[in-house]
């Protein structure tokens, strides 16, 4: 039948729609020309079909005509007002449709909305964060590096000060009680020398100190006024001891700093200091006591060093 | 009516019942939504235009918000995938006024 067919193609929507109705009651024959029609139609491209919905149809080509002759926006209005009274399958898909599009919008907006920035970041530009953090760590943890290794340096050489510090001030009280400048005390002994014809001179003395120094004494005192010490001289005045330029009165007393039993030992020895001193030539006599505790308070004044000069020290020889 | 009723529906349902997409469809999503909006612009102003046809509408639909979620898939494959996503939604934007415009004329010849 291709008359149907061709009066089908120019015919409008509302014949078409007749048509179908009675295409139905027909049966196979007249469905193979209706389903030929489709494909007519769809082989010619037709973008937008003209088989609207049978509810709408009629409105909508009657709309149709008079929008193309530029009636008024009242058609369409009209067409909007029908089709809200007469709603067809156009109607529920775009619901459906419109639908998804509701959910999909919400979730997005949610999405948006909860999510912090990183969640929806491209994977990009969450590389080029993750770039940017590690970067910034490295320079922390070379910062980190640094301050440590610098406290470590800090460390070591307050360490360092302290050590010298606490060496040097051992020093110091070694050198001051050799020299004589800060008092001692300590395990002595105490030798007095009764001397009746004052025949003692400063040799005998002298003797009796190198003796006690042999003996391994540390601090030494005569008569507890004079303290003995490196630059001591001893020497007479008339018939007076003097030592460091001080009279020394008889009898006289030496208080000796050092292990007590070798300086007693030292002293009384086969020909040592007690043996000529209580010798005939002297006549004296000679008393030691050994002392857990000896105090020596007197101190030498030290006077400045008018020539000497520390010099750089020699390198040590190997 | 029934197509408001149906946007009203989803954006209820998508509120109570906070539903979710998979994690590797998130970034697509948006897209999605702005091709969806521009394939609904472009069905009313064809409603209105009297050219309004429910297969066309579905088929562009389904076919917009698919290709605009591929070609950002393939941006983000070939590694221009946000310079894409932008180009698509300039493209669609632009479509969508368009078609806004159309429908202003239509409903009032302004």
């Amino acid at each position: 039948m291709p008359d149907e067919a061709r009066v089908d193609d120019q015919t409008p929507a509302p014949s078409v729609r007749r048509r179908r109705r009675r295409s139905r009651s027909h049966g196979a024959a007249s469905r193979r020309v209706s389903s030929l029609r489709r494909s007519q139609r769809r082989l010619a491209g037709e973008e937008h079909p003209t088989a609207v919905e049978p509810d709408d149809a009629p409105i909508a080509a009657q709309a149709t005509k008079r929008t193309k002759d530029s009636g008024a926006a009242r058609g369409t209005r009209d067409r909007l007002l029908a089709s809200l009274l007469h709603p067809g399958r156009g109607q529920i898909l775009a619901a459906i449709i419109l639908f998804i599009v509701g959910a999909g919008g919400v979730m997005q907006v949610r999405i948006n909305a909860t999510d912090d920035t990183y969640a929806s970041a491209r994977r990009e530009d969450l590389i080029q964060l993750l770039d940017g953090l590690s970067s910034e760590s490295r320079r922390l943890e070379g910062e980190v590096t640094q301050l440590e290794q610098t406290r470590r340096n800090l460390q070591s050489g307050a360490d360092t000060q302290r050590v010298a510090r606490s060496e040097a001030e051992r020093h110091l009280t070694e050198l001051s009680i050799l020299a004589g400048t800060a008092p001692a005390e300590g395990r002595g002994i105490r030798m007095r020398i009764a001397d009746p014809n004052a025949a003692v001179d400063a040799g005998v003395l002298l003797d009796a100190v190198e003796e006690m120094r042999d003996a391994g004494a540390e601090v030494i005192e005569v008569n507890n006024t004079i303290r003995v010490v490196g630059s001591t001289w001893f020497g007479s005045d008339g018939g007076g001891l003097v030592i460091d330029g001080k009279p020394v009165s008889r009898p006289i007393t030496l208080e000796v700093i050092g292990e007590p039993h070798s300086l007693e030992e030292a002293a009384r020895f086969r020909g040592g200091i007690v043996s000529e001193i209580t010798g005939p030539k002297i006549g004296g006599q000679v008393q030691i006591e050994q002392e857990e505790r000896v105090v020596i308070e007197s101190l030498h004044a030290s006077r400045e060093n008018q020539y000497a000069r520390p010099a750089p020290p020699v390198p040590t020889p190997r | 009516m029934i197509p408001l009723l149906g946007l009203l529906a989803g954006i209820v349902l998508g509120i109570v019942l906070e539903p979710s997409i998979p994690q590797v469809l998130q970034p697509y999503l948006p897209i999605a939504i702005v091709a969806a909006m521009d394939a609904l612009f472009g069905a009313f102003r064809a409603y209105l235009e009297g050219t309004f046809t429910d297969r066309v509408f579905v088929v562009s639909f389904i076919s917009n918000v698919l290709i605009a979620a591929a070609i950002v898939y393939v941006g983000d494959q070939i590694g221009v995938g946000s310079q894409l996503a932008t180009a698509v939604v300039v493209v669609l934007g632009i479509r969508i006024f368009t078609n806004a415009a159309a429908i202003r004329r239509a409903l009032f010849h302004a």
